[in-house]
């Protein structure tokens, strides 16, 4: 599931899981924390954006409807399935976030996101955990990276 | 929307209250499903002593005041760097508001640089930071 260099397979995840999941969908286990090591790069993890998701998005956030996937929906989808990626236990909360948007995604389309592992810092009880995505689109071409640090519970 | 935006201008408000609903809908859509945002019996027995909405719910609320504020360039050219100060829980009444800092020509383009957060009904800053975009500069 883990790859230590650039990795271009892709893994399809029709239901990426939320923080907390503990397989891939291909069935593997996820990244325990304690494995995890600074730059350390995920396979990659593809996933469509459907109409119905985007309606869904739109109704949670009473946000416009654009005509486009909101950039925010596309990460959404992103940061969820790094919970199939790392076995993140329940309760993992979000102390920063980064977004840097580059193009725009058409409804229905699908993207793929590789997720690498930034900075790992454990003082007692408490680890966390940064990590950078960059989302393509099915042409390659980068439409969004991101960088989240997340905390997990002792 | 006029360009150029000028430096000092106040972007318009956007206020949402939090539901349940709306963080399991989200969860839904996003396919995180946490218990700490839909399980309440989980929740109640964590430090937070009860669900919380998603961070990226919260950003989502802050994006959607950019995008109504600045159209498809904030959507295409945006930067955001944001820190979760608070949590975000149901019942809360959030507030997003923004600030032009700095507005710079660049050639045929402006860079404009907001300072942004979201606070709750008791003023108390969920999430704060700063948010960039490029636009087409005026002829």
């Amino acid at each position: 599931m883990i790859t230590r260099s650039s990795d271009e397979s892709v893994h399809t995840v029709a239901d990426a899981g939320g923080c907390g999941g503990r397989r891939t969908g291909a069935g593997e286990l996820a990244a325990d924390y304690d494995s995890l090591t600074a730059g350390q790069v995920f396979q990659r993890v593809e996933y469509a954006l459907d109409a119905a998701t985007v309606d869904l998005y739109v109704a949670a956030v009473g946000a416009s409807h654009p005509g486009y996937v909101p950039p925010l929906a596309v990460a959404a989808r992103a940061i969820a399935s790094l919970g199939g990626l790392i076995a993140l236990p329940p309760g993992t909360i979000h102390a920063s976030q980064e977004f840097e948007f580059s193009g725009l995604v058409p409804v229905g389309a699908r993207v793929s996101c590789q997720a690498t592992v930034v900075r790992k810092l454990a003082r007692g009880p408490m680890r966390m955990l940064t990590l950078e995505t960059v989302i393509d689109d099915e042409d390659g071409r980068t439409v969004q990276k991101g960088r989240s640090t997340i905390v997990l519970p002792g | 929307m006029e360009y150029p935006v000028a430096q000092g201008t106040t972007l318009p408000e956007f206020v949402r209250e939090v539901t349940q609903a709306d963080i399991r809908r989200y969860a839904d859509a996003s396919g995180d499903f946490n218990p700490i945002h839909i399980d309440e019996a989980f929740a109640a027995t964590t430090p937070l002593k009860g669900t919380i909405a998603h961070g990226m719910l919260v950003l989502a609320y802050l994006s959607e005041m950019l995008v109504r504020a600045f159209g498809e360039a904030w959507d295409s050219t945006g930067r955001l760097s944001l820190r979760f100060r608070s949590p975000a829980r149901p019942g809360d009444r959030l507030t997003v508001s923004g600030r032009v800092e700095s507005v710079q020509r660049d050639g045929g383009i402006v860079c404009v640089t907001c300072s942004v957060s979201c606070s709750n009904q008791a003023g108390e800053v969920v999430v704060s930071g700063d948010a960039e975009l490029t636009l087409p500069a005026p002829l």
